[in-house]
């Protein structure tokens, strides 16, 4: 069995002359947790849709689970899509059991699943109601226990938190994290940066349909990390003319400070004393996601607002 | 766990019929449909016969004040499906005990008859609710006719035989019976039932595929099943509910014909029409015809139908882009009274072997007796050819529409869905 539970090789796709996803290598290891990130329109959905088979690639190769993105394989895989739907006319055990169904769980065992996962996310009195009768949330709780139902070894979740509550988002990240820990590798995507901080192993930043950053996110931290510092400070500015430091902005709380080639972030506190002003607070600042997004995206982010996405899209890049 | 094709197959074949088959509209249409075809045909004879007002025949008192003339109207009334009393005597306290008996509703009405009724026609009618105007012209014919009867008879006898209303004496030239068979009503009814059931089937496969797309289920659907296998399975559903509607229907006309109708004739004789009805009952063999032209026209335009379902975003859009699969459908229906009156012309013959036009064509000409077996046969490849030509390409545009969202394709973009496929 490989250890890689996605695996995509030099993988291409076209809509027309649009090219959505150019030249995209992707290996996810089986029972890590990765946030792929990407402004509107980057190729995320497109990817995704490809690892499942949903697409054909125009050239490149998908390796699903140690294996072709074949009926086999692809019911071994839970798919929460972006786009909420259900159908709407079914009662919500039936709606369970039929998705169940189509993944190898029979029709019985798929009701009793089912019902277990309601109780779990606090809709047991909901199975016999139809899908249309619940709010929004309670649709995109049953939504997520459709795509657990079968007990799949590769997770994918595209936006899953998006439209919840803080209460839900807690309720559900906690499930995430728990059937990570039984084994169950994630892939989702997602525009809240915390969140992929707080939950994610492993990144994959895709922009403008290439790949700009892959890896594990303390190493990727470390590597983007520039030294860079804030402080705090009462007198005048003028020591931060200094060529030890490259750049220094203002922020609400005082500045933020890059450094320049090869110094150390405590050079700034010996340049602070021997300047005369008093230094209220030192920080070191690791890079966030959300800057790295912005570093690496940004410029295309900005360039893509512009364009309309392949297909209409909720949230947004921030 | 077991999965596979099949059993996946399985699955959403058994969501489409039981989503389908426990529906209100289902239920309604397959029971209400039969209620409202007998009640057609039975309730008109039950009119008929029993005026609308109250069932059973009308009890009618006869005071003859007249002396001869009561002879005369009372089988008249009787034959006009009255109850008829003729009432001895004529003094006021006779006609008095009948007025109330009209009134307690014992009676329905009081007919008094005097010498002026021999002279000029006129009669009196004593009666609770003012009758309809049928029922007093029926009266006056004949309180009228039996007045002239009575003063011919006094006068000029031989006159008599003209008031008879003379005899008509048939005589047939031509052997040829005229095409009001039994078949004949069989096919154009079968034929109709063909083209309403084929349409609604078939745009239904649509609406389901526009349904799931809209909703954008389809996306989870398809990440463990294939389009085809999809598209396959919701024609094979759907299709099971039709049939079963099909096959309900019929057995609730058969119970009718069988059981239902010879008892309701023994209660009611004056529905001695509906006869006509148990002659029409198909033959196995045309059963069989139905079914198997059902099936092909069924198949080879719902595979056409989740085409247009999967190419298109909205039911209006989907109204639109069906246009040109309704005018296949339409033909048919509008030459098939052509076709039928003379099911062996040419252009009978050749519209009914197009496959698109077959499925109602070549039915009613088989089922009607016009189509030799051979061309019945070449209708039956020529529709499973077409099915199969339309269900690849078909298969092609949906595979690619249905996760498709924004503007409508154009011909030359469907025409690349296709090649790409």
């Amino acid at each position: 069995m490989s250890d890689l539970a996605i695996r995509l090789q030099g993988v291409t796709k076209r809509f027309g002359d649009h090219v959505a996803v150019r030249d995209l290598d992707l290996d996810v290891p089986r029972g890590t947790i990765l946030g792929l990130l990407g402004p509107n329109g980057s190729g995320k959905t497109t990817s995704i849709r490809m690892i499942l088979g949903i697409y054909a690639p125009d050239s490149g190769r998908v390796e699903l689970l140690g294996g072709e993105p074949d009926h086999e394989h692809r019911s071994r895989v839970g798919y929460l899509p972006e786009e909420r739907g259900m159908y709407k006319k079914m009662k919500v055990l039936d709606h369970l059991s039929f998705i169940g169904e189509l993944r190898g769980v029979p029709a019985r065992e798929g009701r009793r699943r089912g019902g277990e996962w309601l109780e779990r996310l606090g809709l047991s009195d909901w199975g016999g109601r139809k899908v249309e009768d619940l709010s929004k949330g309670m649709q995109q709780k049953v939504q997520f226990a459709a795509t657990v139902l079968h007990k799949p070894d590769l997770l994918i979740l595209d936006e899953p938190f998006s439209g919840l509550d803080p209460i839900n988002q807690d309720l559900l990240e906690a499930i995430v994290r728990e059937l990570n820990e039984g084994g169950t590798t994630i892939l989702f995507s997602t525009h809240l940066m915390d969140q992929a901080e707080r939950l994610c192993r492993r990144v994959c930043l895709i922009s403008r349909a290439r790949k700009v950053l892959d890896g594990d996110l303390r190493e990727l931290r470390r590597a983007e990390d520039r030294g860079d510092v804030e402080v705090e400070f009462e007198g005048d500015a003028a020591w931060l003319e200094s060529p030890d430091i490259a750049t220094a902005t203002a922020t609400d709380e005082g500045w933020h400070l890059t450094l320049g080639e090869g110094v150390e972030p405590a050079a700034v506190v010996r340049l602070a004393m021997s300047a005369g002003v008093e230094l209220r607070r030192f920080e070191r600042v690791v890079p966030r996601l959300h800057e790295m997004f912005i570093r690496h995206a940004g410029a295309d982010a900005a360039h893509d607002a512009g364009r309309l996405p392949l297909a209409p899209r909720t949230g947004a890049a921030r | 766990m077991k999965t596979g094709p099949l059993s996946v197959l399985r699955a959403i074949i058994k969501r489409e019929y039981l989503q389908r088959v426990r529906s209100r509209w289902f239920v309604i249409s397959t029971i209400g449909a039969p209620l409202v075809v007998i009640g057609v045909m039975v309730v008109p004879l039950l009119m008929a016969q029993g005026g609308g007002e109250s069932s059973g025949p009308r009890s009618m008192a006869l005071l003859d004040r007249s002396g001869s003339l009561g002879e005369l109207v009372g089988p008249g009334l009787e034959g006009a499906g009255y109850r008829v009393s003729r009432a001895s005597g004529g003094s006021e306290e006779d006609l008095a005990t009948l007025t109330q008996q009209v009134e307690d509703g014992d009676l329905y009405a009081v007919l008094v008859l005097d010498s002026a009724t021999l002279n000029t026609g006129s009669a009196r009618l004593i009666v609770e609710n003012s009758p309809s105007s049928i029922r007093r012209l029926t009266l006056r014919q004949l309180v009228g006719q039996a007045a002239l009867v009575a003063t011919l008879q006094g006068e000029a006898p031989e006159a008599m035989g003209l008031l008879s209303g003379g005899s008509l004496e048939v005589e047939v030239l031509d052997d040829e019976v005229e095409v009001e068979s039994s078949d004949f009503i069989l096919a154009y009814i079968g034929a109709f039932l063909l083209y309403i059931t084929l349409l609604f089937y078939a745009v239904a496969v649509m609406r389901s595929v526009l349904e799931e797309k809209t909703s954008r289920v389809v996306e989870v659907v398809l990440s463990s099943v294939r389009p085809i296998e999809l598209m396959l399975g919701k024609i094979l559903g759907v299709g099971a509910v039709g049939l079963t509607q099909l096959g309900i229907w019929a057995t609730i006309f058969l119970l009718f014909a069988e059981l239902g109708l010879p008892k309701l004739m023994g209660a009611r004789p004056e529905l001695a029409g509906l006869v006509e009805l148990a002659n029409v009952a198909p033959t196995a063999g045309q059963l069989g015809l139905f079914l198997a032209f059902f099936l092909g026209g069924y198949f080879l335009y719902s595979s056409m139908y989740a085409a247009v379902g999967a190419m298109t975003n909205s039911d209006q859009e989907a109204q639109q882009a069906q246009g040109p699969l309704v005018m296949l459908m339409v033909v048919p229906a509008v030459i098939l009274p052509p076709v039928l009156e003379n099911p062996e012309s040419g252009l009978a013959v050749w519209t009914s072997l197009v496959p698109f036009f077959a499925p109602v064509l070549m039915f009613a000409r088989a089922v009607s007796g016009a189509a030799p077996a051979i061309q019945i046969v070449i209708s039956l490849v020529g529709i499973l050819v077409a099915t199969v030509a339309m269900a690849w390409v078909g298969g092609r545009i949906y595979r690619v529409g249905i996760l498709m969202t924004g503007k409508r394709p154009t011909i030359r973009e469907l025409w690349r869905w296709v090649r790409a496929g």
